[in-house]
């Protein structure tokens, strides 16, 4: 407990008693002292790594600015003048929200059955609950790449599969040289060629951000179940609730608050991704799974044009900024809950 | 092998001693000792001792090199006291942190990458003092080299070119010998014909790519210079919007139709490499890494592969050009800590480029070819592969790589525009927009017309290019 004037009453008293007691250790205890020196690393590390990088993106994005001389000659709003009227921009703009929301929208689905799963005993439960966590733990370059491989355009093992179930391939159940009506799946090929079609490429980001996400979503949602008040739970039992009106009319909705939580951080991380479509895609094929990340890196580093690659990632912003109040709502909320 | 280096008397401690450092270092003797008496023979021209050389430089495709290239890096550091560090990275990692090292002031003090990096002119030396000592020594610069390092509206050599790999194409000669075509294409119209009847007749595909990569962007530059179509003229003005430009997309639209599959459209740098590597393409666009690597990994395709010059096209012979596959520049960043230090190892480099050719197993040809007369002579290199090409003449077909190679933005110089445009992919989207039949060539070539004027307004801005000029 702290007094008013911020020193902490308890210890004060008792290091009184003590004259061996150094004099840092009494300015250590002082909470006014004592606060913000802890919180001295977080603030250097927001200010280094994202105050000063924010700052110099948007002096950039107003700037004639170029890799190889970034001098800030101010051309106003030149660049985001210049980046909205190019097609890749566009595309590269709806590409963020299209992968950001649908594959949350899929995630927080599945991450609610998993976390009923999971929730529930049986035998096996913590090799389960391994494999399900599995994605995340992995470094996100080489589950990525794992990815990759699997779709590979002529080694692919999910074309083997098919093969082997005759979906594709010469002796495919389907006519040979007819194409699925929504995927463009050629069914006589050996190969589906994932990456080399729009819609394939595209649903293959999409899935890749779902194996990704997902198990934090289930985390959180799982640490949200045990927090129903097992009084809850039984009073909905001892009522005659069936299974399906206990989890609409009551887990789900005590699971809001947390589901925004787990749905925001997805956001935030599919929305700033750029790992999946870089290493899946490079932006391909013809642009078509190019997100603002990879646009604004292929636009800023690889083509050297640092102001127009500045303003096509400060498009990023306003989701963030959006996001970040939400967050900071719920957790308030929480607070005064 | 090269006898004449071998022959010369050696003691048995030097003997051991040399063997003992080659093995350590996946040398042969012969070539350890080549390189320790190169570095014993160098005279630096400034008193570099006791400074340090940091280089960047992408990963060789034909690795040989890179384990040759560091032994000769360190060999010559420490004949003159120079602690030296070679690292090496993936080739398109390169302009990023090249980047990245500009923008924190400090870095490497060497860096190198396979094609013009212009747009970072501003951020390195100016290193015409280098080029006029290498061509004091060893005779004129190839044209092209020349054209991928300097600037002719700054008048700055913004880097230093040493050699190229050529471009030439690659085809499996079973396949186009039983459509007819024992030589393989000659023109672009064999191209289309023979590569259609493979397809229809044998299933093979042909890969030349449309896609976000470094072979694609080549592949449509080499087809719009046949067809007569440019990026830019000798001015640096935009002329892409042509009838020619419009004719090479719509015959790149029917190749595709005719000849490929659109994995084409997904490819990364690696894929035509490793569809033809893997026996499942009928011609492809590359330099001779893919066929070296086949010799190891798949010798029996590598058997079949052959090569062809650039494919002529209706402008006629003089345009069937093409692009260095990889065109080696080193440049020199302003926070260089020890820029003497690197310009003397260029020169070191160079006077050795013999053993650099060869290390890489003619992947490398030199900027200033009076360099490796073995290459090109009679009988010489080329002729008489000593790497095991069977025949032994395969590699024929690239020995005039040097009247048929040229710069990155021919007939204009390689300027941070196309620089740009190089390193986004405006080229291969306008071939793949039009044979996706997602527009029509016209509309494709409008949108690419659009995109790279764009670019070149903003850097002729910056004062890196010219223009205008009639």
């Amino acid at each position: 407990m702290s007094t008013a004037t911020g020193r902490s009453e308890t210890p004060a008293i008792a290091w009184s008693e003590d004259a061996d007691v150094p004099e840092g250790r009494y300015l250590l205890d002082r909470a006014g002292l004592l606060g913000p020196l802890m919180l001295l690393p977080a603030i250097i590390y927001i200010i280094g790594l994202v105050g000063i990088p924010l700052v110099l993106a948007v002096l950039y994005s107003f700037s004639n600015a170029t890799v190889g001389d970034q001098s800030i000659n101010w051309v106003g709003l030149e660049n985001f003048r210049t980046v909205v009227q190019n097609a890749t921009f566009r595309m590269a703009l709806k590409n963020t929200i299209l992968f950001a929301f649908v594959s949350q929208i899929i995630v927080i689905i599945l991450a609610n059955i998993l976390a009923l799963v999971l929730s529930a005993e049986f035998r096996g439960k913590r090799l389960v609950r391994f494999l399900v966590m599995l994605p995340w733990t992995t470094p996100i370059a080489l589950a990525v790449l794992g990815w990759f491989w699997m779709l590979d355009n002529v080694a692919s093992p999910i074309d083997a599969l098919m093969r082997m179930l005759h979906i594709i391939g010469p002796d495919t159940i389907f006519d040979p040289k007819a194409r699925a009506p929504i995927l463009d799946i050629p069914f006589g090929d050996r190969n589906v060629r994932w990456l080399s079609k729009p819609d394939l490429a595209r649903l293959a980001v999409l899935t890749v951000h779902v194996w990704r996400t997902l198990p934090l979503a289930t985390v959180i949602l799982l640490a949200g179940m045990t927090a129903i008040p097992q009084d809850v739970k039984d009073a909905a039992e001892i009522d005659g609730a069936s299974y399906w009106r206990q989890l609409i009319y009551v887990r789900l909705p005590l699971l809001a608050p947390i589901m925004a939580v787990a749905v925001l951080y997805g956001i935030v991380f599919t929305f700033t991704d750029f790992t999946v479509v870089y290493v899946l895609t490079r932006g391909g094929p013809v642009d078509s799974t190019q997100v603002l990340a990879t646009w604004a890196y292929f636009k800023g580093i690889q083509g050297s044009s640092l102001a127009q690659g500045a303003a096509i990632a400060l498009f990023l912003l306003p989701i963030l900024v959006a996001a970040a109040i939400v967050m900071l709502r719920l957790a308030r909320r929480s607070e005064t809950a | 092998m090269r006898k004449d280096l071998l022959r010369r008397s050696v003691s048995r401690r030097t003997f051991v001693r040399g063997s003992s450092a080659a093995l350590a270092a996946g040398l042969s003797l012969s070539t350890w000792e080549r390189i320790q008496a190169a570095a014993q023979q160098s005279t630096p021209t400034t008193n570099i001792r006791g400074t340090k050389l940091r280089i960047l430089q992408w990963s060789h495709f034909v690795p040989a090199y890179d384990t040759w290239f560091d032994a000769f890096a360190k060999a010559w550091g420490e004949a003159n006291d120079v602690e030296v560090t070679v690292d090496h990275i993936n080739t398109a990692d390169v302009p990023a942190t090249i980047a990245a090292e500009i923008s924190a002031g400090e870095g490497h003090d060497l860096v190198e990458h396979i094609a013009s990096l212009a747009q970072y002119e501003k951020s390195m030396l100016d290193l015409t003092d280098l080029v006029q000592e290498a061509s004091a020594r060893h005779g004129e610069q190839l044209a092209m080299c020349r054209n991928n390092s300097f600037n002719p509206t700054t008048n700055r050599f913004y880097g230093f070119c040493h050699g190229y790999a050529p471009d030439p194409g690659n085809f499996r000669k079973a396949l186009w010998e039983a459509a007819g075509y024992p030589n393989g294409p000659s023109t672009w119209d064999e191209l289309l014909e023979g590569g259609t009847k493979i397809r229809q007749e044998q299933g093979v595909q042909m890969g030349i790519g449309m896609s976000n990569e470094i072979d694609s962007q080549m592949a449509a530059q080499t087809l719009m210079w046949a067809f007569g179509a440019q990026v830019q003229d000798e001015n640096e003005n935009v002329v892409i919007n042509s009838p020619e430009t419009i004719a090479a997309v719509e015959f790149m639209a029917q190749l595709y139709q005719n000849c490929m599959t659109d994995e084409v459209f997904g490819w990364n740098a690696a894929s035509n490499n490793q569809l033809l590597i893997q026996g499942q393409a009928s011609y492809i666009l590359n330099s001779i890494s893919a066929y070296r690597t086949a010799q190891e990994a798949q010798p029996d395709v590598a058997s079949d592969i052959y090569f062809t010059r650039p494919l002529v096209g209706p402008a006629g012979p003089e345009r069937a050009l093409a692009h260095g596959h990889a065109v080696f520049i080193y440049q020199i960043p302003n926070h260089a800590e020890y820029p003497d230090t690197a310009k003397e190892f260029i020169l070191h480099l160079v006077d050795n480029y013999k053993d650099a050719c060869y290390e890489g197993k003619f992947y490398n040809f030199p900027a200033w070819p009076s360099l490796t007369p073995e290459l090109f002579a009679e009988g010489g290199w080329l002729d008489n592969d000593p790497f095991g090409s069977e025949p032994a003449d395969k590699l024929v077909p690239i020995k005039d790589a040097n009247d048929w190679t040229t710069n990155l933005g021919w007939p204009g110089p390689a300027n941070a525009a196309i620089g740009e445009v190089f390193n986004v992919p405006i080229l291969p989207n306008m071939m793949a927009r039009a044979a996706r039949g997602e527009q029509t060539p016209a509309e494709s070539v409008a949108q690419a017309e659009q995109e790279i004027k764009e670019i070149f307004e903003r850097w002729k801005a910056e004062g890196l290019i010219g223009g205008g000029q009639a």
